[in-house]
């Protein structure tokens, strides 16, 4: 339990998931609202896909909380490190990166930036600790671990479909039952949003430079047309289907 | 559409006597076969046993027992698949002595009984290629342990014919499997899909991002995932792992998403390779 006002700024599935859960645990928390609360211990930034848009997030945060609140940015298509250079008081970001249905597991991964003081982890750990998640912390890349395997497996089941090699039902099925995967890695991604596992691919790609991270085009188209599964119900399987509606006439 | 009333296996090994034993359960009349008599009388002992836990555990009655043994046909003599209307090929992941094996079943076969490899690293266009009739060969894939693993990959050669295919859909769903169907591409579904779980963990820990104990936390307790991939990679065995990973590196004509690392290599050569050697990326001394 903890006391303290968080305000969560971003539009994603992650923004509205992390409220909800800030909320159904008791706590004081707001969703893109600086006003409601005299002093803002916790700042959570969630935008990943247009890092102009979050550059400026984290700018304007900056601007209407104290110099010692603490940021926290998620890291999945840039490092807190890069998050934390834009920054005026950089040592007060911490990041961190989960995707959308978080609450289905219980942790969440945190990283400093290079110039992190590392002394708010443990208020970091405090934060997400009201909110049931245990913290692993584990040095600051893009998309840290457990987004950053779930995309490129994600990213391939993506290849493959565009390949014909199966269809998106069958993609799925095989993944559960051939190697007991609790999703399959399409209506995964159409859980968390494409768009969340889209910037983990560019943000990858740009970070090393290989071609291994490339985002599938199919991805990038996806996101392109908004169909990035969650409330646009529109992804893969939406995709898949028009193409055989299409071609059945 | 072809009625698989016998169906035949070639090869004892794990995966050969899983698929037999699958069959068997499920009231298949199957024909076992391999090379040497000391390899099928060491697979039948092993089926047989195997069906003897599932009665004391209660899995199966005795009458099970007693006409899954009666299904059971071992030998030696490869002539015994002519009566055959499906043949799965369970041999060494050799090209060699695959199309050996399928020259000579196209011999011995009708010529309309199916013929299935459980090929898991090779294409079965290239398998299929010296036959006279491509359209009746096709990849039946089962997954280890096969009597348990509900999934099949029904893959589909450059010249597998439709019928083929939806025979084998339907043989699947008889032997109380789901078949998945997909083209010929390097590691087909499961292999290919997977590739990431393991290699990218090896990266990121590599890199010295997080550990082997943190990826595999990580991986089980913000994605659910059942096991981690390193303790996965124990299990399954680093080398094979490691094999599949070249394999469908090799595949693609070196893509660079399926780059094995070299420290996957490094844990081959010394020897450690999971839990069968009881020690991997774990220990597992007693």
């Amino acid at each position: 339990m903890t006391n303290k006002a968080i305000v969560i700024v971003g539009g994603n599935l992650l923004a509205k998931e992390l409220l909800k859960s800030f909320e159904l645990n008791g706590c004081s928390v707001f969703l893109n609202d600086f006003s409601k609360a005299k002093q803002i211990d916790v700042v959570i930034e969630t935008t990943n896909v247009d890092l102009e848009q979050k550059k400026l997030n984290l700018q304007e945060i900056e601007s209407v909380v104290s110099p010692n609140t603490i940021i926290l940015s998620t890291t999945l298509q840039v490092t807190a490190t890069e998050a934390a250079s834009w920054l005026r008081y950089p040592e007060r970001l911490i990041g961190f990166a989960t995707f959308s249905n978080f609450s289905e597991g219980k942790v969440i991964e945190v990283a400093a930036a290079l110039q992190s003081d590392t002394g708010l982890l443990s208020n970091v750990k405090e934060t997400f600790g009201a909110i049931n998640q245990e913290v692993e912390v584990v040095e600051d890349e893009v998309g840290l671990v457990y987004p950053r395997i779930l995309s490129l497996i994600i990213n391939e089941a993506a290849f493959a479909l565009t390949e014909g090699t199966a269809n998106a039902k069958d993609i799925d099925t095989a993944m559960k039952q051939g190697t007991n995967y609790p999703l399959g890695p399409l209506e995964w991604a159409e859980r968390i949003g494409i768009d969340d596992v889209y910037a983990v691919l560019i943000g990858l790609h740009k970070q090393f430079g290989e071609e291994r991270y490339r985002p599938a085009p199919l991805i990038k188209k996806l996101v392109q047309a908004g169909w990035t599964g969650g409330e646009s119900e529109k992804g893969f399987h939406h995709y898949q289907n028009r193409r055989v509606k299409e071609f059945s006439i | 559409m072809n009625q698989i009333k016998k169906a035949g296996v070639v090869g004892s090994g794990t995966m050969g006597a899983g698929i037999v034993q699958l069959l068997i359960q499920n009231g298949h009349p199957t024909v076992m076969f391999d090379i040497n008599q000391e390899a099928v009388d060491r697979a039948r002992t092993g089926i047989e046993a195997r069906l003897e836990r599932l009665v004391e555990k209660q899995k199966i009655s005795v009458n099970e027992l007693t006409l899954a043994k009666e299904l059971l046909e071992s030998t030696t003599d490869i002539n015994a698949f002519k009566d055959c209307q499906l043949v799965i090929e369970a041999a060494p992941e050799k090209i060699g002595i695959k199309r050996s094996i399928f020259q000579q079943l196209e011999e011995i076969c009708a010529e309309d009984t199916i013929l299935a490899t459980n090929t898991s690293s090779l294409s079965i266009t290239e398998i299929s290629g010296q036959i006279k009739k491509p359209t009746r060969v096709a990849g039946l894939h089962f997954f280890n342990p096969a009597p348990i693993m509900p999934l099949v990959e029904v893959i589909q050669g450059l010249k597998t014919s439709p019928e083929v295919t939806e025979t084998l859909i339907d043989f699947a769903k008889k032997i109380n499997k789901n078949p998945v169907v997909c083209k010929d591409t390097p590691g087909f579904i499961v292999n290919r899909v997977a590739r990431p779980f393991y290699n990218e963990a090896l990266r990121i820990m590599n890199d010295q991002v997080a550990s082997v104990e943190q990826i595999d936390r990580i991986m089980k307790g913000a994605g659910n995932f059942k096991m981690g991939p390193f303790e996965l990679q124990d299990l399954i065995g680093i080398d094979i792992n490691f094999a599949t990973t070249k394999s469908v590196h090799a595949g693609f004509h070196g893509e660079d998403r399926f780059r094995p690392h070299y420290y996957q290599e490094r844990m081959v050569q010394s020897g450690s390779l999971g839990r069968k050697t009881k020690g991997g990326f774990f220990s597992y001394d007693e």
